[in-house]
């Protein structure tokens, strides 16, 4: 940047009212500052999704599975030996034993598939950070239902369920035997993940032993890690610690596909948006182009006392660029306003079925911020660009014969 | 010598027809020449003012500043613009939105000056011509007499080797014009400035110390 260049720039900041704030830049201005908003608030509420499945996936699911590979359950003795492999490793936040199947909800009429799940230590279950109503506790008889199950059987506490276990190892004459018991709800789960909230039935693990009819094990062990992301290395090593003898699944065997997929669709929206700061970008030309116009006696006479016309073209690109920054930032701060009341109303609710959560909510990163800003930084640049190529075309002298 | 333009040509096509302005038209400048160049209008006089400028290019003739042969399409023009000439127009050409002072300074920071060497060398010039106390008023707020002294320490502020006006006061009232063709004489007498001045006006062409009109593309010395 040369002298005459700083000086400039200088002169833009120092006297916004006479350079920056001008009525010509008005809808350039408006034009950036809508096509960033929405840019913003598309990836505020893309990366909001996308934290938001994870921390439930996360929260409400075990980061590593154990299960049994040649027999239906893990015995006693198994399940302590596991535990205390499990709980010699640093970082392990919790592993619980459990009886988890999935069987027939019903009420009246209609039945529901549900998954039924017993804990050997209710009291340090993580299912109970999501009890939305009733009690965490449950005593003999009692049972704690999914809030999108409960919805879709019309019940709420206090109202009865019947849970059926079908036998496939007593089919008669008479047809498929089945294991039935009556319940009270006492509880409604919910975690916001939909699949989870439309299924999940708890009750004590004796009950759950009965209705399942395994009256010693447990059918997995779910273990949860201070740091989910390091749930497929201690996978690897409870695999090798457990000779291969039980199936250890971390959680991004079943969610990690469904999580990129979240996030390569983040950044096809991002694509897709940047059109639009392109669209401004339009504007942008136009409204350089009449700036030049208007400016011509300013170009001739730089020109005529020596500058040469990349210098006038920068001090063009600086003028403009001050004003598409400031447009560029006022966009990001409509866009988060706009994150904030998609946040906050309650007219739209995403359908839990097709988006497995039912909540909108927007998050703000760092990251995202600095990839927007700086991409519609420079497709506005680009823009300014274009219009300045005249700078170079014009004839000094055509300008000043004309006023005379 | 300070400018020495020899056999210069120059033609413009209108429509179909080709019109020759400059015919061979030469001329010497030396250090402390007042020189005004006279003509009808249409002559081809500021023609002739742009090419000793470097602001157009002639279509045959050479043009030597301060010993150089200069080509007005070569990268080093706008230098030689800069450092060696000073431009005076019959409209003020200031930048509105800069004041009396920035206007002053832009050719010294073209050359490369810092912002303090710059005011300090603009508040000089514009005190000499009688504004300092106009140092950061815009152009708007100025009178027309007034713009058009600024336009003048901007032309001097690189201390150039020749000036060049074209009717710098062709837009002023009598009074004003009479006061800016002062300063003109003022600065040829007092810093030996060099002037190239093109006028109509015959009457001020004679405050000159030569003139020369410009007819059928030749100039001849009249006076």
């Amino acid at each position: 940047m040369n002298q005459l260049e700083a000086f400039f720039l200088k002169h833009y900041i120092k006297t916004p009212r006479r350079n920056i704030f001008k009525f010509s830049f008005v809808f350039m201005v408006l034009g950036i500052a809508l096509s960033v908003g929405i840019l913003s608030a598309g990836l505020n509420l893309f990366q909001g999704y996308e934290s938001n499945l994870k921390k439930l996936l996360l929260d409400s699911f075990a980061h590593i599975n154990i299960s049994p590979i040649y027999r239906d359950s893990i015995d006693e003795y198994s399940s302590d030996e596991i535990l205390s492999i499990i709980f010699q490793k640093d970082g392990v936040s919790s592993a619980l034993p459990l009886l988890q199947s999935q069987l027939m909800a019903q009420v009246g009429g209609k039945v529901r598939a549900a998954n039924l799940m017993g804990f050997k230590d209710n009291a340090n279950s993580y299912y109970r950070d999501y009890i939305s109503q009733g009690k965490q506790e449950i005593a003999s008889g009692e049972i704690i239902v999914g809030h999108y199950l409960a919805e879709e059987l019309a019940l709420s506490i206090g109202d009865n369920l019947t849970l059926m276990y079908p036998r496939l190892d007593q089919i008669s004459a008479f047809g498929l035997h089945s294991v039935t018991g009556s319940f009270e709800i006492v509880g409604i789960y919910r975690c916001g993940y939909y699949e989870n909230d439309r299924s999940i039935v708890i009750c004590d693990i004796d009950e759950a032993r009965d209705l399942l009819n395994l009256p010693i094990g447990y059918t997995k062990i779910h273990v949860k890690l201070d740091n989910p992301d390091k749930a497929p290395y201690y996978g690897r090593d409870l695999a090798q610690e457990l000779n291969n003898r039980f199936t250890v699944i971390p959680w991004n065997y079943y969610a990690e596909s469904l999580l990129r997929l979240v996030k390569m669709e983040k950044w096809l929206i991002f694509i897709l948006f940047s059109f639009l700061v392109l669209i401004a970008g339009i504007n942008v030309i136009s409204a350089v182009g009449t700036i030049i116009l208007d400016k011509t006696d300013e170009i001739a006479i730089l020109h005529t006392l020596g500058a040469k016309p990349k210098s006038i073209k920068r001090l063009f690109a600086y003028r403009v660029g001050i004003v598409a920054v400031i447009a560029v930032i006022i966009g990001q701060i409509f866009g988060l306003l706009l994150s904030w009341l998609v946040e906050k109303q309650g007219i739209y609710k995403l359908k839990g079925d097709v988006y497995f959560i039912d909540t909108l909510t927007f998050e703000l990163s760092f990251t995202n911020l600095l990839v927007v800003f700086f991409t519609s930084t420079v497709l506005i640049f680009l823009c300014i660009m274009i219009p300045l190529k005249q700078i170079q075309k014009m004839q000094v002298m055509d300008i000043v014969r004309r006023n005379y | 010598m300070i400018l020495k333009a020899s056999n210069i040509y120059k033609s413009y096509k209108d429509s179909d027809q080709v019109i020759e302005v400059l015919k061979g038209a030469s001329l010497e400048v030396n250090s402390g020449d007042l020189i005004c160049i006279t003509g009808k209008s249409g002559c081809g006089k500021s023609t002739m003012l742009y090419i000793l400028g470097l602001l157009d290019a002639p279509d045959a003739g050479e043009l030597e500043i301060a010993g150089k042969i200069i080509d007005s399409r070569s990268n080093h023009a706008h230098e030689f613009r800069n450092r060696d000439l000073g431009f005076v127009f019959q409209f003020h050409y200031l930048i509105e939105d800069l004041t009396a002072r920035d206007n002053v300074m832009l050719p010294l920071l073209i050359l490369g000056k810092s912002e303090s060497q710059a005011k300090k060398r603009a508040d000089e010039l514009l005190d000499y011509l009688g504004l300092s106390h106009r140092l950061n008023r815009f152009p708007n707020q100025l009178s027309g007499g007034e713009q058009q002294r600024v336009s003048l320490a901007r032309a001097l502020a690189n201390d150039p080797k020749l000036v060049l006006a074209d009717e710098p006061t062709g837009n002023l009232d009598p009074a004003h014009s009479s006061e800016v063709w002062g300063m003109i004489r003022n600065l040829n007498k007092e810093l030996n400035q060099s002037f190239v001045i093109v006028t109509h006006d015959h009457e001020a062409a004679g405050q000159a110390n030569k003139v020369f009109e410009l007819s059928e593309g030749v100039l001849r010395q009249t006076g």
